[in-house]
């Protein structure tokens, strides 16, 4: 899953960064406005987490800017302006959630991980497809209650695709969420990872669909 | 309607202007009436001179120099007819009456005491027959062959008619005054009303600033009330500047100071998971432990410290109103994103589009926000909002439950809930400031809030704030 972490404070932004990345997400950032507005329109992210307040342009006029422009990517407001009217405000500016400093770091987790589910229509943390369940909040995967050993990109194919059942993912798609920006992506890795998924889990789990991309059913 | 005091505009308009136009009135009465009086006076002299004249036109002097009067050539049978009221005498030399008219019967005219010149015309009140207040007019009458024997020509005339006249007059003449006094004074009621109206129109806009209708008074006012007016919604504008720029500093302090407590928390929560990951890491976790507890106190005192500076509203200052219904709604569509992970059921009555909060809106958002909050936090499946304005004598009120079907609070921590920093339970995240910051602002607008049980178990919140009307 990819995050575009928007914070213009460094030093809090080199610490979510880490956070994230050692929770199992592709972290992107951006520390003013404009930065965050053209990545928001030109990447695709699954949940963005945004700071209201930003220098060049503040952190609510970008979110305007992406809802006008059609993105529906979730996004998880942070800030210290925790007075209702402004959360209201920002609620209806286009966020999806809204979290004040300073917060404890499970909670902003927790939060993301229900965004990502919200956006798929999922209601559990934990992802069953089968045989196979995966818990997003310990990034474990277990195939009849054995645990399965997965690298990181196994697991991030894997998690994008249990996020979306039966749903039709193009390389491309997979490629952009499990990379992060300038990453040197190559097609053929994802072919490599979903082999590796096949070999771990049952085979009839991911579906090729020729010249479409993957899918996940169900066995 | 509240009494004039005694520095009534309208009274001291409308009082000069009565004793003005009494006393003006009164004067005219006095002068009109006066001036008839003499008018009648005179032209009843000279209505009897010219008797005089011609009476005198009729003496006659015979070979003994005796005076005659031909009475019987005289015109007006009033001379004729005994009392009529007009009479004639003729005196001699001490006085004596020597010849009468025959109206005077057989009484006398009382001569004056007067030294006459010869050729003038004296007037003189008398009293005549039946006790008739009589004019009388004399002159000398001399024969030309004896120039030195003075005789005495009289005339009366009864004056009770012209008297009676004058009177009738006068009388007319009060009530026809009085008439136009009480027309002028309506009319003076009338200009002072008209002229009072732009003051009434001023009441008014005061009204719709004290229940909050308006921000500003509205409306041009007169030239000479508009001064008052511009300076009266400049103090308005200063204290509505002051609250915003109160505000303004009170949000930065907290972006300024918030942001680095986060930067600790985090570096201290990372320090103490990457201990629990890593036992065998050499580390001294107290300081992680520390740091993260004084984070949690600092943020605590920062927004208690912060809230209560931005709470703006009170009691007293005029034109706060606040519609109810929306507030309610754009707070549980923020419900509704922030808590949708536990899919609980938000359920509003309908709320009267009349029902308004006497108060600042931040204010009201923070009370219900904060409450709604809390429940969410704590319900299993539903929160409640209803809202209705009390019934009762005295001001309105506003009462507003929201009550959700979570554990409740036991009846003996209630009064401890409301106490800053005390939090029934720990693991449910919040900083256990809510309650006592609704608690202080509620406090702050003289209303009441109330903790009680839900009727199928959960916690129900009465909160009553004063209503706009």
């Amino acid at each position: 899953m990819r995050i575009l972490l928007v914070e213009d404070e460094t030093h809090l932004a080199a610490q979510l960064r880490q956070t994230l990345e050692e929770a199992g997400y592709v972290v992107d950032t951006a520390g003013n406005g404009r930065d965050a507005w053209q990545l928001g329109g030109e990447q695709t992210y699954d949940v963005v987490v945004l700071d209201l307040g930003l220098p060049v342009l503040d952190g609510l006029s970008v979110l305007k800017r992406w809802r006008s422009e059609g993105m529906v990517t979730p996004v998880l407001i942070l800030t210290a302006r925790d007075q209702w009217h402004e959360k209201v405000a920002g609620i209806d500016a286009g966020a999806d959630d809204y979290l004040t400093k300073p917060f404890h770091t499970e909670e902003l987790l927790a939060r993301v991980r229900a965004l990502i589910r919200r956006a798929q229509g999922l209601a559990s943390p934990v992802l069953q497809c089968g045989a196979v369940s995966l818990d997003t909040r310990s990034n474990r995967v277990t195939r009849d209650g054995h645990p399965v050993a997965m690298t990181s990109h196994e697991y991030k194919v894997l998690a994008y695709l249990m996020h979306r059942p039966n749903t039709v993912v193009s390389r491309t798609e997979l490629t952009e969420h499990i990379y992060a920006q300038d990453f040197d992506r190559d097609s053929n890795t994802i072919e490599v990872f979903v082999a590796r998924l096949r070999k771990k889990l049952p085979p009839a789990m991911i579906e090729t669909v020729r010249g479409m991309g993957y899918r996940l059913v169900a066995p | 309607m509240t009494p004039w005091p005694s520095t009534s505009l309208r009274l001291r308009l409308l009082g000069l202007t009565a004793v003005g136009l009494a006393l003006a009135l009164l004067l005219a009465w006095f002068v009109l009436g006066g001036l008839f009086r003499d008018e009648s006076m005179r032209q009843f002299r000279h209505g009897l001179e010219q008797q005089l004249d011609q009476l005198t036109a009729r003496v006659e002097f015979d070979a003994q120099g005796q005076p005659t009067v031909d009475a019987a050539s005289l015109s007006d049978p009033r001379w004729h007819k005994p009392y009529s009221g007009l009479y004639w005498q003729l005196n001699d030399a001490d006085q004596g009456a020597l010849l009468r008219s025959r109206s005077l019967w057989d009484t006398r005219l009382a001569n004056a005491p007067d030294a006459l010149g010869d050729a003038t015309v004296h007037a003189h009140a008398g009293t005549g027959p039946q006790d008739a207040p009589l004019l009388v007019l004399e002159r000398v009458v001399r024969s030309p062959d004896q120039p030195g024997t003075r005789w005495r020509l009289l005339v009366a005339a009864d004056s009770r008619a012209v008297q009676d006249a004058v009177a009738q007059f006068r009388s007319v003449l009060a009530w026809s005054l009085a008439a136009l006094l009480a027309l002028l004074l309506a009319a003076a009621w009338a200009q002072v009303a008209l002229g009072l109206a732009p003051l009434r129109a001023l009441q008014r806009a005061l009204a719709e600033l004290q229940a909050g209708r308006s921000q500003r008074l509205q409306g041009p006012a007169p030239l000479e009330v508009q001064p008052l007016v511009d300076g009266f919604n400049t103090v308005l504008d200063s204290h509505a500047q002051l609250v915003q720029r109160a505000r303004q500093q009170a949000g930065d302090l907290a972006h300024a100071v918030k942001t680095p407590l986060a930067v600790l928390s985090q570096a201290a929560e990372a320090a103490l998971a990457r201990q629990q990951r890593d036992p065998s890491q050499a580390g001294d976790t107290r300081l992680a432990t520390l740091v993260l507890e004084q984070v949690a106190q600092a943020r605590r005192e920062v927004d208690w410290h912060l809230a209560r500076a931005r709470a703006a509203g009170g009691r007293g200052v005029p034109g706060q109103r606040v519609a109810l219904a929306p507030v309610v709604r754009d707070l549980l569509r923020v419900m509704d994103k922030v808590h949708a992970a536990r899919a609980l059921a938000l359920r509003c009555a309908d709320i009267d589009v009349d029902l308004a909060f006497a108060g600042e809106a931040q204010d009201l958002q923070e009370i219900l926000g904060n409450l709604l909050d809390n429940a969410c936090k704590w319900a299993r499946a539903a929160v409640s909002v209803a809202a209705q304005l009390a019934s009762g004598a005295g001001p309105p009120v506003l009462v507003i439950t929201v009550q959700d079907d979570g554990p409740g609070i036991a009846a003996q921590q209630r009064d401890a809930v409301l106490a800053r920093g005390v939090r029934v339970d720990e693991s449910v995240p919040g900083s256990g400031l809510g309650l006592a910051i609704v608690a202080d602002r509620v406090a702050a607008y003289g209303g009441t809030l109330a903790l009680e049980s839900a009727p199928h178990g959960g916690l129900r919140v009465v909160v009553r704030l004063p209503a706009a009307v």
